[in-house]
């Protein structure tokens, strides 16, 4: 294990360099770039033996990505916003022909007006793809969560999207701990296999009527309901080598909190902050950060808002009419009453630790009782 | 050439009777052999090669979103040469909606890169599956269900081979199943070409192009005959007519199709015209860089 300064997008051509990925299409967008940049040069300078389709547009990118994959590859992609959302038919049949492609996503804010700054609404629009979602807030984790997600994919047979605020997580370089040879034994296991094969010729997404179609779905969110489990298996193999774990949801500050502030991507950075200056005047806070948003740990969420007086839940994303994004899955999976959501950061606004703390001091004052979005103007 | 004899392709598929995109990919499975894999987005084959659980092509099929078949075929084949299975032969095969029109981007991206795969459109010359709507390889004067008389549709149809030949790729072809031995020989000339190769293949329709359903081969031959359906090969860049057209009647081959039954007799006219100005462009291809 080697320390290297590494942005998100590094981390991520990194991790792809060394899960010995077959295939590799993709289409530049920024902030993703510096990604498929770095393959592009990793390959061209020996030290990755992979095919680089460089496709013609974001659907395309998925589209190759998919019969690579249906033929047995390892198969990594990556892309964000607009690109994500002109993948978005792709990314449905990814997830239906049960296939393990893994992707990197920049979040950035969808246009019009353009913008190429952070916001998740992109790839929270993505929620019902059939996609399995990480949420990094650091390039360690971005790092780290790539392996998880090969083996993941692999193994519940679904694809895995891993997604990173733009900039603030892709560009923002930290030290790293890169692997040497010890992640072989985690990453060279390879669960693809080919439903393309000459000896045993199948059709594969043919018309179902009514009566086959139901069953399938029916398999296919229990394959990827499944992914919980599965991730806690192959995170307890990964923290062996890596002394790092990952589970579905990370929580940090007081066990017994009074307030929680829930976060996602690099909010939850800055939420680490927020629940040190509020532990330090007194009142219990903790974060819990949502690092797997799909399939939605229900259970573990449960167990960390228990005791809880409120909760101040902050998205980078809207859902135009309605509000924050997490926030309304947590209401909807749990049917708890004492949540606020908080729309905040869109299109790339900082979002500061001094923000959150007074937000939630006021959530839990009973202050802030609605919904909100924090917007101090110009 | 005597046509193989190993029926590939299984019989009991879903095609209407008389359908030329059937006939079609059995005499393409017949050159290419079992070892090759198909890529089909929305079109006709996504019936005909049977509902969930069945696959009358006999060879793997992947079924796909309509603007990817190009797309999908060129992530097949980049798996494949990471296995080193460098037998098995990658096609995809798209109606003329999918690939005049939706699936041309994809099209193009692959040719551009020169994947090593055969793409085939079945041109049927409207979104038959759909029953019968225009398309870009509609041509001018028929009537669909998107351009009925008497706004038939007045554009006359996109020219793909030339399309195709722009990107500069090893191997385009025309052919119909009017004359199967061209046919066969063209796609195993394509399957021994490594790169991007391109096979037109015009589609006879009977509910489509309204035609009794054993009109098929003499409508395709027609077609040929009558200098609308041009059969010739762009190999390396180098022009091959394969057959000279006879430049009979163009009537005759309208008059055997309903969808012509309310073209205006300009658009008759204009029909003739495109037939004498695209050969002739053809001819000069042929002798400058035949």
């Amino acid at each position: 294990m080697k320390r290297l300064v590494l942005g998100g997008n590094d981390a991520v051509a990194y991790a792809v360099k060394q899960s010995h990925v077959d295939v590799v299409s993709a289409y530049p967008i920024t902030p993703q770039t510096s990604i498929i940049e770095k393959i592009a040069s990793f390959i061209a300078n020996g030290e990755m033996r992979t095919r680089f389709i460089k496709v013609e547009s974001e659907h395309s990118a998925m589209a190759a990505a998919i019969g690579a994959s249906a033929t047995g590859g390892r198969v990594f992609t990556a892309t964000s916003s607009q690109g994500l959302l002109y993948m978005h038919e792709v990314l449905h049949w990814a997830a239906g022909a049960s296939l393990p492609i893994v992707m990197a996503n920049a979040n950035r804010a969808v246009a019009p007006p353009w913008s190429i700054w952070a916001e998740q609404t992109d790839s929270l629009s993505q929620r019902d793809t059939g996609w399995i979602q990480f949420y990094a807030s650091n390039s360690q984790e971005t790092y780290d969560l790539l392996f998880l997600s090969f083996r993941l994919a692999e193994r519940v047979k679904n694809p895995v999207m891993v997604c990173m605020d733009g900039f603030l997580v892709t560009h923002t370089k930290e030290p790293v701990a890169v692997f040497g040879d010890e992640i072989e034994e985690f990453i060279s296991v390879k669960e693809t296999r080919p439903l393309l094969d000459v000896e045993k010729p199948e059709a594969i997404g043919a018309l179902a009527f009514p009566q086959d179609y139901m069953p399938v779905k029916i398999e296919q969110h229990k394959r990827i309901s499944s992914a919980l489990a599965e991730f806690k298996t192959l995170s307890d193999q990964f923290e062996r080598i890596s002394s790092r774990r990952y589970d579905p949801i990370y929580t940090y500050g007081e066990e017994n909190a009074d307030i929680v502030i829930v976060a996602m991507g690099s909010n939850a950075e800055t939420a680490h902050l927020a629940i040190d200056l509020l532990n330090k005047e007194g009142i219990k806070a903790k974060l819990v950060k949502i690092v797997m948003f799909r399939p939605f740990p229900k259970d573990e969420l449960i167990k960390a808002f228990e005791g809880a007086k409120k909760i101040a839940v902050f998205d980078r994303n809207i859902s135009m009419g309605k509000g924050g994004i997490t926030k309304d899955e947590i209401v909807g999976a749990l049917g708890i009453n004492n949540v606020v959501g908080i729309v905040c950061g869109l299109g790339g606004v900082d979002v500061t630790e001094n923000d959150m703390v007074k937000v939630a001091k006021d959530v839990l004052d009973g202050k802030i009782q609605e919904d909100m979005i924090l917007w101090g103007g110009r | 050439m005597i046509i193989p004899k190993e029926e590939i392709m299984k019989s009991n598929h879903l095609a209407c009777p008389g359908c030329g995109a059937a006939l079609a990919m059995r005499l393409a499975l017949k050159a290419l052999g079992k070892k090759t894999i198909v890529v089909i987005p929305a079109c006709c084959w996504t019936i005909i090669n049977g509902t969930w659980g069945n696959n009358f092509a006999g060879v793997p099929v992947f079924h796909t979103a309509f603007a990817t078949t190009a797309a999908v075929a060129a992530g097949i084949k980049a798996t494949l040469e990471m296995q080193g299975k460098d037998d098995i032969t990658v096609m995809g095969w798209a109606g003329d909606g999918g690939t005049f029109d939706i699936g041309l981007q994809a099209l193009s991206g692959a040719a551009e890169r020169n994947d090593d795969i055969i793409y085939v459109c079945y041109d049927n010359e409207a979104y038959m599956n759909t029953g019968i709507q225009r398309s870009s390889a509609t041509p001018i004067g028929a009537e669909t269900t998107t351009t009925p008389s008497p706004i038939v549709k007045d554009r006359p149809k996109k020219d793909l081979m030339e399309i195709v030949a722009a990107h500069d790729v090893p191997y385009i072809a025309s052919a119909t199943v009017a004359y199967p031995t061209d046919l066969i020989k063209k796609f195993q000339k394509a399957k021994s070409k490594k790169g991007f190769k391109f096979i037109h293949i015009l589609s006879p329709c009977p509910p489509g192009h309204k035609f009794p359903e054993d009109k098929t081969i003499e409508i395709s031959k027609l077609a040929v005959e009558t200098g609308v359906f041009l059969l010739y090969e762009i190999e390396d860049g180098k022009y091959r007519i394969n057959k000279k057209p006879k430049f009979k009647d163009l009537d005759e081959y309208l008059d055997i199709q309903g969808r012509f039954r309310n073209t205006p007799k300009e658009q008759r006219e204009a029909l003739k015209e495109a037939i004498k100005r695209r050969w002739e462009k053809l001819l000069v291809k042929a002798e400058h860089f035949g």
